[in-house]
């Protein structure tokens, strides 16, 4: 199958550089302010109710929306940088059907996405689970709950780097593919209550929560093809822009 | 890191693919008609022109003429906006399997600074098919043997182009498209490049090198194929347009030049004198001789390559007269 070698020689440019193992130096990083929080942090009257219940600690441990965020600078720079050191040119050289060149590269980052959005939800759940007893509360997630907060932050992280990698194939500059990823997964859906009050439903953040068990509003099949609408319009314009374009 | 002489010399039969004994098809590029537009500037005009298999044709045109954009629109990199360039008779996009049919060098920085020398060609060994066990062997003969584990950005301009000449080989292609593959080697690795292409040619590949090294070409291709400003404005062997003109000195140049355009010659002039190319020296005499024409001088004019292209990207111009005249 042309197209599965072409994914294999994309994953293998993602694993030949140190910039998935910055990504992950980030969501260690991530992960021990989490736990720092949990440690050190208090409600306004001092109390730790915040860690209480199965509820709060899902709500806190729910790394899904983090995750998309993260992978999609992740996606954005993966992508983005093929253009900028000129090697979408071999690449475009051995497959020069343009639409599967970037499906593989698409898929390549929503693999390497996955995998980090898994790594990062991981972290966080297991020094939560060291940090939560360590203040004399009880751990008290269900392995089903947190198998969704797995699942969730895999599944976002995957969808992130693909959005990421959309807006890299359509910019095509590094700053400007990352700026691009601020915009539409920060500053966009801060704006969204101003479209409308369901709008707030229906940004990345609420959505990927609905996934992970820690909101119901959408409901979960709404939420999943919301999301993956927020991923692959991005990436479907992203592939439009190449087909049309001149590579160099 | 790789000394400058380190790459091995070529053997016969080393790459160990011969199109022409294994019964593969040869390839022909050709170029009909094709132009290229950016904004308002036409940077390919109307260009065609043939590159046949089994030769080595260089590929000559001042800075901005244009070489890099021809490459890239054979290569379906680029779109034109008018014509065709095909492999074969074939476009790029519609080859059963491009990267074993083509090998280029477009960009001699076209690698990830941060990944290895051997990591860039096994990416490329998934990406097209090809076996692992050929990139040893390539960095070997590239001479990159030792410096094969270290990050790219690290090599310096001619080990990158000894990588991107592996990775132009690396699926043993009957078509090399080199864009400037010798900048930035040294002595003995241009006398390296030179050698594997001419042995790439004698086996029946096509091979086409754009450069701006004179000389080089002049060393290295059979053909030569010379545009400017986006446009052709010679073509053929080396040694067929070496000798291609004569210098005519008549008191009667404009009769000359009429009778010589009629008989199918490009006529110039030229400080107070004509330059013929197209008709045999023989032929110019005899035709003079015809019409009566008194000649004072008539001499084959053969030049290095150097003069020939100085002379004919000074000559080009937007009259088409001129870009004839000198295409044998």
């Amino acid at each position: 199958m042309k197209w599965l070698r072409l994914v294999r020689g994309e994953l293998r440019k993602l694993t030949t550089t140190r910039m998935p193992w910055a990504f992950v130096v980030v969501l260690v990083v991530v992960a021990a302010v989490n736990a720092f929080a949990i440690v050190l942090g208090t409600d306004a009257d001092g109390s730790k109710d915040f860690i209480a219940t199965a509820e709060d600690q899902r709500s806190l441990l729910a790394f899904g929306a983090n995750a998309m965020v993260i992978t999609g600078f992740f996606g954005s720079i993966a992508v983005s940088r093929e253009y900028g050191h000129g090697t979408v040119v071999p690449m475009f050289l051995t497959t020069p059907r343009r639409v599967r060149a970037v499906l593989a590269q698409l898929t390549a980052v929503f693999v390497g996405g996955g995998a980090l959005g898994l790594v990062g939800a991981g972290l966080i759940i297991v020094t939560g689970a060291i940090s939560i007893p360590a203040v004399d509360f009880e751990f008290v997630l269900s392995v089903g709950t947190i198998t969704r907060i797995l699942a969730a932050a895999t599944l976002a992280g995957g969808l992130g780097a693909v959005l990421g990698g959309g807006i890299g194939a359509l910019v095509r500059n590094t700053g400007g593919a990352v700026v691009g990823v601020v915009l539409l997964l920060l500053i966009l859906p801060s704006l969204a209550p101003q479209f409308g009050s369901q709008a707030a439903s229906w940004i990345p953040g609420t959505l990927v929560n609905v996934i992970s068990g820690v909101g119901d509003d959408p409901a979960l099949a709404g939420a999943l093809l919301a999301l993956a609408a927020w991923s692959l319009i991005p990436a479907a314009i992203g592939l439009t822009a190449v087909q049309k374009r001149d590579v160099v | 890191m790789a000394g400058p002489d380190s790459a091995k010399p070529i053997r016969d039969g080393q790459l160990g693919w011969n199109p022409v004994a294994n019964g593969e098809q040869m390839h022909a590029l050709e170029f009909e008609n094709v132009t290229k537009r950016y904004g308002g500037a036409v940077v390919v005009d109307d260009m065609t022109f043939t590159v046949q298999p089994g030769r080595v044709t260089g590929f000559l045109g001042p800075n901005g003429a244009g070489k890099s954009t021809t490459m890239k629109i054979l290569l379906d990199l680029a779109s034109a906006d008018a014509g065709r360039a095909s492999i074969g008779g074939t476009r790029y996009r519609d080859l059963a399997d491009p990267a074993r049919t083509v090998g280029a060098i477009l960009e001699a920085n076209a690698f990830h600074p941060a990944r290895t020398g051997r990591n860039h060609l096994r990416i490329l060994a998934d990406s097209g098919g090809h076996s692992q066990d050929r990139i040893d062997e390539l960095l070997d003969l590239v001479g990159l043997a030792d410096a094969a584990d270290k990050k790219a950005g690290a090599y310096s301009l001619g080990m990158r182009q000894r990588l991107g000449l592996a990775a132009a080989v690396l699926a043993d292609p009957p078509v090399l498209v080199l864009d400037e593959p010798s900048n930035g080697l040294d002595p003995q690795g241009i006398r390296w490049m030179r050698d594997l292409l001419r042995q790439r040619a004698e086996m029946g590949n096509t091979v086409f090198v754009s450069s701006h090294l004179l000389a080089e070409v002049e060393h290295l291709a059979d053909e030569v194929v010379v545009i400017s400003r986006g446009r052709l404005v010679a073509s053929g062997a080396i040694s067929d347009l070496q000798t291609a003109g004569t210098l005519v000195r008549t008191p009667t140049p404009e009769r000359l030049s009429e009778i010589l355009k009629a008989a199918g010659g490009g006529v110039e002039a030229r400080e107070g004198a004509l330059i013929v190319q197209g008709l045999a020296i023989a032929d110019i005499g005899d035709r003079a001789h015809e019409a009566g024409i008194a000649l004072h001088e008539l001499t084959s004019l053969a030049g290095s390559l150097e003069e020939l292209f100085l002379g004919w990207t000074e000559l080009e111009s937007p009259d088409d007269s001129t870009r004839e005249g000198v295409t044998p």
